[in-house]
């Protein structure tokens, strides 16, 4: 019972990650129609400059997490307006192949910087972390799940209680009908885009701790992610969350109790058993799009 | 007196097929004009390329002595023109309230101002105030078309451009609507688009016929039904109607 406690603890904590992944997925794929390839390399990127401001620079954490994160949403304009505001009349297809593109190119970008070796990034506490009953608490973890929980928070007040989430919504719903009103589409699918790499790059840099700062974290916590919409059900929001934890507590759990080597298989196999039994995800598809 | 909307010869292709053929109205302030005529006359692909939805290949629109044709519709609603389109298109996942709200994004409005005047269009839509809160999906026709009528005039248009309001409802529902209609010509200019010639017409200062991309008949609606041919053909069969 003590194991299953900690385990549960540990998974919410990885699940958080896929979930803010999973998050950027779905409100892109919402805005464009698309899926971004390159969601994962958000968070690869973002990691990466964790580590030029805060290791190679040395500057403060707090500073290299602000400035990391304005990088972010710097790559998010450019990602819009290079990848995707150019091919936006076009089919699904150009798009799709051109975030692959991108993918790429941002991982060899970062190989030639800084070669395939993983590079370390401390926690952020001083803290490894406390002891809670049985269950002992790591401070990142507890960190990733408190931020996770937060943003969550205020992606709800961001798109249920503001205009400007309002208007993001319609014009995902219906862009035509959204310009007709005097709604700046390609300004909310900015926005879009700038909040997605932020969300990519806030998990990207929380989880770097954990794992190491590496080429191939990107493609990884992307397929997991992924992985996480479907099962939560392909574009929505509140399934992207679910499904990013189940994911994180089904992989530990699978691992702890299982097998360790086979602990990216149990992602998989439940994608599987879902695209088989229930391919619309946990919570269907919303009869809202469908009218 | 100039013409609020002055449109000459305009032509607008879908690649190879032409939708309009060199079209020329003019809509005075003030007035309702609607435009008659059958599916795929070119109805809707008119007010497309007023809103900018549908880029002219050539001719003019004028609107209040400017040129509009080419604009996209995000800077064509700010000059005042709201176009309700085909199909009613109220964001199922909003509320109806939000929906209305957004009929102002052409404007800057703050917030809580909008949601006041989001709710004195309960006042002009009263059948729809008990869905306030409803999301779009949920809605009737009749319901989807007031929100749509209802979100298109929180644009404060000096033009309002309504493609088929009556399509697919009730003629309770289209008397509803068309009262409305009659009402907002108070403060707003109107151009019309409807199949419905009797209704159409029976709010009508002017009237238009576009048949296959090409104006063939333009006058006042009595004018219209008195032309027997044009009555067989568009207004609703032999039978003599009076307006």
């Amino acid at each position: 019972m003590d194991l299953a406690l900690q385990l549960l603890f540990t998974g919410i904590g990885i699940g958080a990650v896929y979930a803010l992944v999973a998050l950027g997925f779905v409100l892109i794929f919402r805005a464009t129609n698309v899926v971004n390839f390159a969601q994962g390399e958000f968070s690869m990127v973002a990691a990466y400059l964790m580590v030029v401001f805060a290791v190679d620079l040395g500057w403060p954490y707090w500073l290299s997490f602000l400035l990391a994160l304005a990088g972010m949403a710097l790559l998010g304009v450019i990602f819009n307006l290079g990848v995707y505001y150019p091919l936006r009349h076009r089919t699904f297809l150009p798009v799709i192949i051109a975030t692959i593109g991108a993918s790429i190119l941002l991982a060899n970008s970062v190989l030639a910087i800084y070669g395939p070796q993983p590079q370390v990034l401390q926690g952020w506490f001083e803290t490894p972390g406390i002891q809670l009953g049985p269950v002992y608490l790591d401070s990142q973890y507890l960190l990733i799940i408190a931020v996770t929980f937060a943003l969550v928070i205020f992606n709800y007040w961001f798109f249920e209680k503001t205009l400007l989430g309002k208007k993001l919504q319609a014009t995902s719903q219906d862009k035509e009908m959204a310009s007709l009103l005097g709604i700046s589409v390609s300004t909310m699918i900015m926005i879009t885009f700038i909040y997605s790499a932020v969300l990519g790059g806030l998990a990207g840099i929380l989880v770097a701790p954990v794992l190491f700062v590496s080429i191939q974290m990107g493609s990884t916590i992307a397929l997991k992610a992924f992985a996480a919409t479907i099962i939560g059900g392909f574009g929505d929001v509140a399934g992207a969350i679910i499904g990013g934890l189940a994911l994180g507590v089904i992989e530990t759990f699978g691992a702890a109790y299982i097998s360790v080597p086979y602990k990216d298989g149990f992602a998989f196999l439940v994608l599987v058993a879902f695209l088989i039994f229930r391919p619309q995800g946990i919570f269907g598809e919303r009869v809202a799009e469908k009218a | 007196m100039m013409p609020l909307l002055e449109i000459r010869n305009l032509v607008v292709r879908y690649g190879e097929i032409e939708a309009l053929r060199g079209v020329t109205i003019a809509v005075e302030e003030g007035q309702v004009v609607t435009l008659l005529g059958a599916n795929g006359a070119g109805k809707s692909t008119t007010l497309r390329a007023i809103s900018g939805l549908a880029k002219p290949a050539s001719g003019d629109i004028l609107y209040d002595g400017k040129p509009i044709a080419g604009l996209g519709p995000e800077a064509i609603v700010r000059m005042g023109i709201s176009h309700v389109p085909e199909g009613r298109r109220v964001f199922p996942g909003l509320t109806v309230k939000e929906n209305i709200m957004l009929g102002a994004s052409n404007r800057r409005v703050a917030t809580s101002q909008l949601s006041r005047e989001a709710d004195a269009m309960f006042d002009l839509f009263p059948d729809i105030r008990a869905f306030s809160n409803a999301l779009g999906w949920t809605l009737s026709g009749g319901q989807l078309q007031m929100v749509a009528v209802a979100r298109g005039l929180m644009a404060k248009p000096r033009l309002l451009l309504l493609d088929e309001p009556s399509l697919g409802l009730a003629p309770v529902i289209v008397q509803a609507v068309f009262r409305i209609i009659s009402q907002i010509r108070q403060d707003t200019t109107v151009l019309l688009v409807e199949q419905n010639a009797r209704m159409g017409l029976s709010v009508a200062d002017h009237g238009f016929v576009l048949e296959t991309g090409r104006i063939v008949l333009g006058g006042k609606p009595d004018e219209l039904w008195g032309n027997e041919a044009i009555a067989a053909a568009y207004l609703g069969g032999h039978a003599k109607v009076s307006a």
